[in-house]
């Protein structure tokens, strides 16, 4: 159903900290509009998989193709990053901001934007992640599922191309995991691209054109979700069945 | 019952009982200050001759002792800013170059310090003057105030980068992170989001710093700065009365400690709320 051209191409993607060898030669493409989920256990490569994407990790050998530019001799890093959000675990708000200004800020600074244009923006994409009426309230004032539709809104106000999440969910209690989930099911279904890791099944079921399971620095299996929830794989059943009984 | 009682719950009390609410929160060590000011007061009042001859005797060495203080501070803290940059700096040289002044400095006394800048300092420069020939040099006259400043400045700069670099070091990871996967520049991640939140955790050392500056200013007495020190020490040997000298000099030293450390429960408080 996605026929685009890839804006994100992995090739033979390696990866050391030190002795540990994080990523074994990974290669991914994924296409405009398409919605991948990566699943795998803890330590096995995902989140350094996802910060190579906007380097905030940079690889040892193979090659990251972004939106056409490569990352390996991509002279300004930032205009990379411009089009690529992320969503962290741990929300990462602007500690010192309101919300307002923890989305204005980075327009302002970044994009150049007026403060009226930022703000307008930044209300706009409030009131799509459903939270308008805590614009002026500082993050720690927020739950947890409010902080982090904030962060999504946050990259959103950059109009990035690509959007990529590391565990959204994981850090929330499970009341607030729901209205995260719809506000990416909602980006899903605009067509966004997106590279989620989560063990949220449904999401995956619901939003997932392609699922990845990853494992000791390596892609171990990849389909459709439907071939994926029935693989005969003996790694990806006993992954599944872990994270399906969670 | 479960009542909390407040910090200056005397006050306040007496206010209720009278049927006057109270939004007005008056800090205790404020007491203290007025305390030892009006100590002074009566001093002079009460013997004029020698604690109100001497106060005015001494009153241009305050003058210097404060713009010493606070011309050095405003120094430090520049220089601090850089220092501690540099110490988390991913340059090796710039972190090399920073780490070697916060080492040297840290291992010399303040004093030693003080007469190098005075004494060795300005030879140095004639020094090299008189081999290269040039005049302006080889006539350099040190400034004692302005040596006094280039010390303490130096000196303090090195324990300032070290406060603002832990301060910087304290905020969390994911900050800088967030701010670079928004397409920020390191430098304007640095001074839109590390700096501002650093600022707040450093205060408190930072303050402390002004009054322990405040203090060793004394130490430039020694290098021909006619400062409070200094101007206690020349009234004394003509008038020959250490206690009455050096009990004023300590108190008016000591109205300007507690004054600072009000100046900086205030800047701290006020920058919880207003953010
Ligand atoms: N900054 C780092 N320094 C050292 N080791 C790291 C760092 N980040 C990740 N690792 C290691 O790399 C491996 C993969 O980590 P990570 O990508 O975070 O796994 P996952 O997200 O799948 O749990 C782990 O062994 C982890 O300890
Ligand atoms: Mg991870």
């Amino acid at each position: 159903m996605n026929s685009g051209e890839p804006i994100i191409q992995i090739k033979d993607v390696h990866k050391h900290f030190g002795r540990v060898h994080a990523l074994r030669g990974v290669s991914l493409d994924v296409r405009k509009g398409e919605v991948v989920v990566i699943i795998g256990p803890s330590g096995s490569g995902k989140s350094t998989l996802l910060r190579c994407i906007n380097r905030l990790e940079e690889y040892d050998a193979g090659n990251i193709v972004v939106d056409g530019i490569s990352l390996d001799n991509a002279k300004n890093i930032n205009i990379v990053r411009q089009e690529i959000g992320m969503v962290f675990q741990s929300f990462n708000l602007f500690a010192h901001l309101t919300v307002l200004k923890n989305l204005v800020l980075t327009q302002r600074v970044v994009r150049k934007r007026s403060n009226e244009e930022s703000e307008r923006i930044a209300l706009e994409l409030l009131n799509k992640v459903g939270i308008p009426d805590k614009a002026e309230a500082f993050p720690i004032q927020l739950s947890g599922g409010q902080q982090q539709r904030v962060a999504i809104a946050r990259a959103l106000a950059m109009n990035p191309k690509i959007m990529l999440f590391d565990e959204p969910t994981s850090a929330l209690d499970p009341e607030m995991i729901k209205e995260v989930l719809d506000v990416m099911l909602d980006l899903a279904k605009e067509g966004m691209t997106m590279v989620v890791v989560s063990h949220e099944m449904g999401f995956a079921r619901a939003a997932a054109d392609r699922m990845i399971l990853v494992d000791e620095g390596q892609i171990v299996e990849e389909a459709v979700p439907d071939k994926f929830f029935a693989s005969t794989n003996e790694r990806t059943k006993l992954f599944l069945s872990k994270v399906l009984h969670m | 019952m479960a009542e909390q009682p407040e910090p200056s719950s005397n006050g306040s009390k007496l206010l209720r009982t009278l049927g006057v609410e109270s939004t007005m929160r008056i800090d205790p060590w404020w007491g203290l200050v007025v305390l030892v000011i009006i100590l002074i007061v009566v001093l002079c009042v009460v013997s004029a001759d020698p604690f109100w001859n001497m106060l005015r005797f001494v009153s241009d060495g305050i003058l210097i002792t404060v713009i010493i203080t606070v011309s050095s501070f405003v120094l430090v803290l520049v220089l601090g800013l850089f220092g501690g940059l540099g110490r988390l700096s991913q340059n090796r040289f710039i972190y090399a170059l920073a780490t070697v002044y916060v080492e040297i400095v840290r291992g010399i006394p303040l004093l030693v310090q003080l007469i190098w800048w005075y004494y060795a300092f300005p030879a140095v420069i004639k020094e090299v003057g008189n081999s290269l020939g040039i005049q302006v040099l080889a006539d350099y006259q040190a400034n004692p105030i302005a040596m006094a400043i280039v010390g303490m400045t130096v000196c303090y700069g090195a324990y300032m980068s070290e406060i603002y670099r832990a301060g910087i070091q304290s905020i969390p990871r994911g900050q800088m992170e967030a701010a670079r996967s928004l397409g920020m520049t390191r430098f304007q991640a640095m001074r839109h989001i590390i700096l501002p939140q650093a600022i707040r955790v450093v205060l408190p050392p930072v303050g402390n710093e002004f009054i322990a500056l405040l203090k060793d200013s004394s130490l430039v007495s020694v290098v021909a700065v006619t400062d409070l020190t200094r101007r206690g020490r020349e009234y004394m040997s003509t008038h020959f009365n250490p206690i009455e000298t050096w009990t004023m000099v300590a108190l008016v030293y000591l109205v300007m400690t507690l004054l600072s450390a009000r100046g900086v429960a205030w800047i701290e408080k006020r920058s919880k709320f207003e953010r």
